[in-house]
């Protein structure tokens, strides 16, 4: 379904029961949507009874794309927004991937009478390691931006035929060429220890052991309040789809 | 209900997901494979499992059959493997 809020609409999906504890999911960045929760956690987590609720961040997927307003601050102000026009005033759980656990994390800093609890899965938030993974991905996708603008693989690849994947390329270039996302991101996206330490409620964060964010997880630990961590060994980056069933595990878990 | 009147369905929500310019060189019959042929992202794969839940309602059981599959599972199925479960879930028809 489409939601409209802050003047923008979004692509909203929620499964799971409508009486059940809340759970709010934040994807990741320029080549991510709601469709990675959706076809992972989302329907076992409805299937125990949660509502969950998905969405699609601006610029992204099938949400509207506006040229402004890609900073995490805004995703958190987009998400509770999305909140209202649902009418789900109780305090909501939100589990952000990647990216999107900074958006998590903005968010109970922003709401925390809003946020029951915030499930952080590979996302560097602060510190040190929030700042080396702000700078690597500026890179990675300040390059990624002149490539798609100069080699115009959009054009390349729908000559060969290939739809989705000049789809995607299409997309990720109006996001990088078109809107602010990168200069967003440089501009103070992090928390800092000291908004760490007024995080009130209870963090789960899930790290891989051959992540280069591991840091990121003692750094959490340190300086939030109530915070448990999980790490997954063996795995990177990619904690959600590879190791779907035990995050599924730790976060029911942690819910209880 | 007949075959066809279920998959005359699905294809044309798929065409309202991709944009009926997307099939205009080429006929969708149930071997047409979602990724592989249609090209579709997994993100329009959401947009259409929607709107079959608008139509059927939740007795198809979408989350379910899906939630069996990964993504690269349900991106590699057949236009008609996904109207073979919608048309052995639903209610009998009485028109």
């Amino acid at each position: 379904m489409d939601i409209h809020a802050r003047g923008l609409r979004f692509h909203v999906q929620q499964l799971g029961p409508e009486d059940g504890p809340v759970l709010v999911f934040a994807h990741g960045l320029v080549m991510d949507n709601l469709s990675s929760f959706y076809y992972t956690l989302a329907a076992p987590l409805a299937k125990q009874g949660v509502r969950t609720v998905l969405f699609d961040l601006r610029g992204h997927g099938l949400s509207a794309r506006p040229p402004t307003g890609y900073s995490p601050q805004d995703s958190a102000l987009d998400l509770l927004a999305i909140l209202d026009e649902l009418d789900i005033q109780q305090p909501v759980y939100v589990l952000g991937n990647s990216y999107g656990g900074i958006v998590a994390m903005h968010t109970a800093l922003k709401a925390a009478h809003r946020v029951a609890g915030v499930v952080v899965v590979e996302a560097a938030c602060s510190g040190a390691p929030g700042e080396l993974w702000v700078e690597d991905i500026v890179n990675t996708l300040s390059v990624a931006a002149l490539g798609l603008e100069f080699d115009r693989t959009q054009d390349q690849l729908k000559a060969l035929g290939q739809r989705k994947v000049a789809k995607l390329a299409g997309n990720a270039n109006a996001l990088l060429n078109g809107t602010s996302l990168i200069d967003d991101l440089v501009g103070g996206s992090l928390l800092s220890e000291a908004d760490l330490k007024q995080i009130a409620c209870p963090v789960l964060g899930v790290f891989g052991g051959e992540s280069e964010l591991i840091d990121a997880a003692t750094h959490l630990a340190a300086h939030v309040p109530d915070c448990t961590t999980h790490v997954v060994p063996g795995l990177g980056h990619t904690v959600l789809r590879e190791a779907t069933d035990e995050l599924l595990a730790t976060i029911l878990a942690w819910l209880r | 209900m007949s075959d066809i009147d279920v998959l005359d369905v699905v294809v044309r929500m798929i065409e309202e997901v991709v944009g009926a310019d997307v099939l205009l060189d080429m006929t969708v019959t149930p071997d047409t494979t979602f990724s592989d042929d249609l090209g579709l992202e997994s993100i329009e794969f959401v947009a259409l499992a929607d709107k079959l839940r608008e139509r059927y309602g939740d007795r198809v059981d979408l989350v379910a059959f899906l939630g069996d599959m990964d993504i690269d599972e349900i991106m590699a199925m057949t236009v008609g493997q996904l109207v073979d479960h919608i048309e052995s879930h639903q209610p009998a028809v009485s028109s």
